[in-house]
């Protein structure tokens, strides 16, 4: 007896599929299918699962349970190489041009590239829909960013891929480009038929790019293919962000004059890209003021003009009313300002230097005589921070990778807040801590707002920016989208900020 | 199905440099016997004659001093460079460097008091280094050129310029054509301690303490350590860590070109292509086994001074005194290979 097939609708169908790292569930249970000719969007915030299921679908990652169809076949195991001959592209977003080969050579390199013979017509072709007037003997290295993810793009149609997955490739581009972006799109899906997957944070984006829409939450599909233009922007926020808890801490609070203001400050990248815009703040003594937004939206950036790390800005910085603009670290450091970065090895802590070494950061100058370090004093220094910060370490002479992520983030915050400053930014300063030091962490930022510090918290965590802010701002390309007083917190408009709609 | 990985361990011992130093010794002479005894040699017998003529009376003991103070001393300036974590590989040229500053301004300096002038013409062989390596450090804190390149091929370029100076301007016209300078006047050579030690000894003793201070007890070195650490950190830190480096790279060669100095003003007493018998490589493993450690580095560069000394007594009974170079390079060898398994351990995964 043959089976007999109905014809599916579904060029891909994802049947539950899980998977977890470690102890982490990155996907649970989820259902994913795609139809011909739909540019579909992927919601989810950072560490929602949305990386782990592209790199299922392009083979990189085994999905622990669960099965993948493609155009009615159940694909056992899917490798790099099946997912490519089966249709599935993904352009990543770093690229992966060779920028020494021209533009023909990064198209016809892939193996199962099919247009090897009309190449010409075929290039001719596709660069029209992409209005990219390049000659195909160009060099990569030649070419702008925007130019590049279209060369990108291209080499999924050269491959013949049915399934092009695209990672917020609007995060490199210019306003113009993302217009331009959107219509090769639509004529791709349309006139070519081939089904796009967009993963963006823009709603905006979602809704003049897609027609359905997934949402994943912390590994769950929370929605599944619901129509971009029966649903509101504030339907989608509550999906993507869920309940939150309101944890209240005792915020009442005399608050001082301001400590840190930041003037008009502007910045912009090698390439000439607008990195912040015009962004002006003030912060009072006894205030901590949140920083909401999605990650890569100016806020390292911003934390490192105001701590002195990047100099080559426009605009004014200004601690306890001195004019720091002109000025390196080590006056900020002078005028008490403290700096927590986002990245706690590699910056705060400096890898393959012992315990001792990485808690004298701030204050070895405090050890120094004429040439001199006083071992005895960063000795004593070390073990008051280890007491008072409840800090676990092996020995001074340890190298400090053999510390605990928790514990290392203590002795980096324990250097930075021991001296009482009069500014602290506090860049993600709980990321993958567990609860205990969570806590112990939030403890201390607030006792320095108390003891009258002026502190600026970036968080992507939400719980954490509502629990322990006074004022919350919204940075979204580069600029401050919106500002939020304690009273008018809510998940809502702040999500909607977030992802760049200033109702 | 199982997967094996390696993992650092999160624990390593203190003294586990100087275990693997030892076991990489026990190789190293494990391997030199095999050796000896593939060629009919008794290994005991060339060990104990070794032992014997380079530290068995004072006189072959001030010998092998004498030999372990260039290594010394390019093996100090090399860990004080590789204190940011930069690698010298031209202490060799440096050397030779330090000893054509110091002929540079013999040949057109007189001072009547000698030893005012031997200070002088130390100094000059300090700086000869210093400048020597010049070129390596401008091109790795402007242009981030790989200093390990550089360094290297600087050795290439002052040995070319020690032939053309040897056979050409600076040739002596009494050396019966042998390319070399003309022999220094006695009353700049360095003055004798006891039997045959040369005072250039106490000097390295001296550098051993200054390296050690600058390393580990001074601000200077702090700011090494955290700018070889991470670059980033040290922005962070207010270090201006492309500075630091440039002098730390500054002092490095100088310590090697002092080593070519003294080389010149004790032993050769004349510049010649021979001045320096890759005392710059063999200093390079003096300090790698050490883990750049100045103290290690002064203990060490005595072994190999006098493994090098028991190589060359070894010839007269007809053993080649590369031996010595093989239990050098072994040690070495043997010294990494067992420090991988202090620092790392194999670990099984379950594969999920």
């Amino acid at each position: 007896m043959y089976e007999i097939y109905s014809m599916n609708k579904y060029l891909l169908q994802v049947n539950n599929i899980s998977k977890k790292f470690g102890n982490v569930q990155a996907l649970n249970k989820v259902n994913f299918s795609l139809e011909e000719g739909v540019v579909y969007g992927l919601l989810g915030e950072n560490g929602a699962g949305k990386s782990t299921l592209m790199n299922i679908l392009s083979g990189i990652y085994m999905p622990d349970s669960g099965s993948i169809k493609i155009k009615d076949n159940l694909i056992k195991k899917l490798s790099p190489e099946i997912a490519s001959n089966n249709g599935i592209g993904m352009v990543h977003q770093e690229f992966r041009l060779i920028e020494s080969f021209t533009i023909k050579e990064n198209l016809i390199l892939s193996k199962s590239n099919k247009f090897q013979n009309n190449f010409e017509q075929t290039y001719k072709k596709y660069s029209e829909i992409f209005a990219l007037n390049l000659k195909s003997s160009k060099y990569i290295f030649e070419l702008s960013v925007g130019e590049k993810q279209k060369v990108e793009i291209m080499k999924l149609l050269f491959n013949n891929s049915s399934i092009m997955l695209l990672d917020e490739p609007t995060a490199v581009l210019t306003p113009q480009e993302t217009q331009q972006l959107k219509i090769s799109l639509e004529t791709l899906s349309k006139s070519e038929k081939k089904t796009i997957v967009l993963i963006t944070h823009k709603l905006k984006e979602i809704r003049e790019f897609t027609e359905k829409i997934y949402i994943l939450k912390n590994g769950n599909m929370v929605a599944e293919n619901i129509n971009t233009n029966e649903t509101k922007d504030i339907e989608l926020i509550q999906l993507m962000m869920g309940e939150f808890n309101r944890r209240e801490i005792k915020k009442d609070n005399i608050k001082g004059k301001a400590k840190l203001e930041v003037k008009e400050v502007s910045l912009y990248s090698n390439q000439n890209l607008e990195i912040l815009n015009n962004i002006s703040l003030e912060i009072k003594s006894g205030e901590i003021l949140g920083v909401a937004g999605v990650s890569g939206n100016g806020q390292v950036e911003l934390a490192n003009v105001i701590c002195g790390l990047v100099k080559n800005y426009k605009g004014s910085i200004v601690i306890s009313n001195k004019d720091v603009s002109k000025k390196g670290v080590k006056t900020r450091k002078k005028l008490k300002l403290s700096y927590i970065p986002e990245n706690r090895l590699g910056i705060g802590l400096a890898p393959g230097v012992s315990v001792l070494d990485n808690s004298a950061i701030k204050e070895y100058s405090k050890a120094r005589y004429g040439p001199h370090l006083s071992s005895k004093k960063l000795n004593t220094y070390l073990i008051n921070l280890i007491k008072q910060f409840a800090i676990k370490a092996p020995n001074a002479k340890a190298e400090i990778s053999t510390l605990s992520g928790g514990n290392m983030q203590k002795l980096l915050m324990g250097r930075e807040l021991i001296s009482n400053p009069d500014v602290i930014v506090a860049s993600q300063p709980t990321r993958g801590l567990d609860f205990n030091a969570v806590e112990a962490i939030h403890e201390l930022l607030v006792e320095k707002r108390n003891q009258g510090s002026s502190i600026m918290l970036f968080s992507e965590d939400l719980d954490e920016l509502f629990k322990l802010s006074d004022r919350i701002i919204v940075m979204f390309e580069g600029a401050i989208i919106k500002e939020f007083s304690l009273e008018e917190f809510s998940i809502d408009k702040l999500g909607l900020a977030m992802a760049g709609i200033n109702e | 199905m199982n997967n094996y990985i390696l993992s650092k361990k999160l624990k390593t011992n203190e003294l586990s440099t100087f275990y693997s130093f030892l076991f990489g010794l026990l190789i190293a002479f494990f391997i030199g016997s095999i050796i000896l005894f593939l060629q009919s040699n008794n290994p005991l017998e060339v060990f104990s004659l070794m032992i014997k003529l380079s530290v068995g009376s004072l006189n072959s003991l001030s010998n092998s001093l004498n030999k372990a103070i260039p290594l010394i001393l390019a093996g100090l300036g090399i860990s004080i460079i590789n204190s940011v974590k930069l690698w010298n590989i031209g202490a060799e040229g440096q050397i030779f460097m330090g000893a054509i500053a110091l002929n540079l301004v013999y040949i057109n300096v007189t001072i009547g008091n000698s030893n005012l002038f031997i200070f002088i013409l130390l100094i000059s062989g300090f700086l000869g280094g210093s400048f020597c390596i010049l070129l390596p450090a401008l091109a790795k804190t402007l242009f981030g050129v790989n200093e390990i390149i550089t360094t290297l091929l600087t050795n290439y370029i002052v040995f070319g310029l020690t032939i053309y100076l040897v056979n050409g301007v600076w040739k002596d016209p009494n050396s019966l054509n042998f390319p070399a300078a003309a022999y220094i006047d006695k009353s700049v050579y360095l003055p004798i301690v006891t039997s045959k030690l040369s005072s250039g000894f106490l000097i390295c003793i001296l550098f051993t303490f200054i390296a050690y201070y600058l390393k580990e007890k001074s601000v200077f070195g702090y700011e090494l350590r955290i700018a070889g650490g991470s670059e980033l950190t040290a922005l962070y830190a207010g270090i201006k860590s492309k500075q630091v480096a440039f002098i730390a790279m500054l002092i490095g060669g100088g310590f090697a070109g002092l080593a070519g100095a003294i080389e010149l003003l004790s032993q050769t007493h004349r510049v010649s292509t021979g001045l320096s018998q890759g005392f710059g490589y063999t200093a390079i493993i003096v300090a790698a086994i050490t883990g750049m450690r100045p103290i290690g580095i002064f203990l060490v560069g005595i072994l190999f001074g006098a493994l090098t000394i028991g190589g060359s007594v070894i010839q007269t009974i007809g053993v080649s005194s590369y031996l010595a170079e093989i239990i050098q390079a072994s040690t070495l060898f043997g010294a990494l290979i067992i420090q991988f398994f202090f620092n790392y351990e194999i670990k099984k995964v379950e594969n999920d």
